[in-house]
């Protein structure tokens, strides 16, 4: 299981956000490469990059940003944010991106996940975004009630192989993982996982392993990264035993 | 040079596999990847643990259908210890489960007739049948490490190529064209064990060729 810091970009900017509130949110490096090379220094195995300036216009806005970090830093990154058409999969994947990160087009736009996936195989990562064990739709603001076993389901019929799952109402509260939606998404994915949200201690991650889910591979960390209660040194420690 | 992937699903004997693979001289991976396990010239499913809870992960990892579609297009598949009995139908160890189907007949508790269960240590395996899998190996038989309380029972004889007597005689090497398994450990049984991963991974080799 490796530790995956994660980038957010507003504006430009490395930032966390509330809940997913962009009107909640605290910059912590007015440059994201600073954050990526600081996250790869410390022994990040690698990076998850978020445009939230894309996810809220529709296409990606922070290209320059991906290139300058994937060009910089040694580790593999994975970019999500604005993913609705496969020119802008190419954009970020020509950007340097091993992986992209796909989010509510790929429940919306059936055909573009396919050409996703027929192009990039198991490069494409699928974000489920969950409050409550139900999907949540665009930018977190809409609520579905598709259980995410259903939703994993679908997309696994698709052929997605690796999802990033992320309970809502946890991120940026370092109130503690989801335990109960981690392991739920763990017996439904036939493929990999990586968790995010609500990780604020070396415990949460000391929880995250106890469930001994041989497909959750990653853990995503935001804000607990950025505010210093751990370091990614520390929290990949205890994530390898 | 010739890839064997070594299917990682969080159980077992990993890096010993690996380091014995390539001692031999094929390119290894330990990995669960879909793809790579789609591109390598063959597979070996490593293990130890109990069956369910290898099967079950296996399951999350969706690897049962691509190490089953990897055998069908032709890759050789080679199961060791727990990853042999997991080539079965299904399995009686802790309430049951059912496995891959690659090799018909079912896993169940060894019968050592009042010998100590786990049967570990060196036992001489006679071969019953000619395989590309013992090619190399001394005619007749020869001893191999064994770890193990349950055996698999092939439904065919014709699967049954080599065998292990303890307490009962109980298959040990199974195949079914290119499927193999085998209940000992070859990569900690010295000299013979390597030959015969030398000669498994010839058997990729010429699949590939």
């Amino acid at each position: 299981m490796i530790l995956l810091p994660a980038i957010d970009m507003l504006e430009g900017k490395a930032v966390r956000l509330t809940r997913g509130e962009f009107d909640q949110s605290t910059v912590y490096d007015a440059d994201p490469l600073d954050a990526a090379r600081r996250w790869a220094n410390d022994g990040a195995r690698r990076l998850h990059i978020v445009d939230l300036d894309g996810a809220r216009s529709g296409a990606p806005v922070n290209l320059e940003h991906v290139r300058r970090i994937a060009a910089d830093v040694d580790v593999p990154i994975q970019v999500g944010g604005g993913m609705r058409t496969i020119e802008s999969v190419r954009d970020v994947v020509n950007a340097g991106a091993t992986r992209v990160v796909i989010g509510t087009a790929a429940y919306t736009d059936i055909d573009f996940l396919d050409e996703a996936i027929a192009e990039l195989g198991d490069r494409v990562v699928v974000s489920i975004d969950a409050r409550a064990g139900k999907l949540a739709g665009a930018g977190w603001t809409e609520q579905t009630d598709i259980p995410i076993e259903t939703v994993i389901e679908r997309l696994s019929a698709r052929g997605v192989q690796r999802y990033v799952f992320s309970s809502i109402d946890r991120d940026g509260m370092l109130a503690g993982p989801d335990l109960d939606g981690a392991r739920r998404v763990a017996e439904a994915v036939r493929g990999t996982y990586a968790y995010s949200g609500g990780v604020s201690t070396l415990d949460d991650l000391r929880a995250l392993v106890e469930l001994r889910q041989v497909n959750l591979s990653a853990v995503i960390v935001g804000k607990a990264l950025y505010e210093g209660r751990f370091t990614v040194a520390e929290g990949q420690a205890v994530l390898d035993g | 040079m010739t890839s064997v992937a070594v299917v990682d699903y969080g159980m077992g004997n990993r890096r010993s596999v690996e380091k014995a693979l390539e001692h031999v001289g094929a390119r290894t991976a330990i990995t669960s990847d879909h793809d790579e396990l789609r591109a390598a010239d063959g597979l070996v499913l490593p293990g130890v643990g109990a069956f369910p809870q290898a099967m079950r992960n296996l399951g999350q990892l969706g690897l049962p259908d691509v190490i089953i579609e990897c055998v069908e297009r032709g890759a050789p598949l080679l199961g060791i210890c727990l990853g042999m009995q997991l080539l079965l139908d299904s399995s009686e160890e802790m309430g049951g489960a059912a496995g891959l189907g690659l090799i018909h007949g079912e896993v169940t508790r060894l019968q050592a007739g009042g010998l100590r269960i786990p049967h570990i240590g060196w036992n001489e395996v006679r071969f019953e049948r000619a395989s590309s899998l013992t090619d190399d190996l001394p005619p007749g038989g020869c001893a191999f490490y064994h770890v193990h309380s349950f055996a698999a029972r092939p439904s065919d004889p014709e699967a049954v190529v080599g065998t292990t007597e303890y307490g009962e005689r109980f298959g040990t090497i199974v195949a079914r064209e290119n499927v193999f398994g085998v209940q000992f450990h070859p990569e900690k049984s010295s000299r013979n064990g390597l030959s015969m991963l030398h000669d498994f991974v010839g058997i990729c080799a010429s699949v590939r060729a």
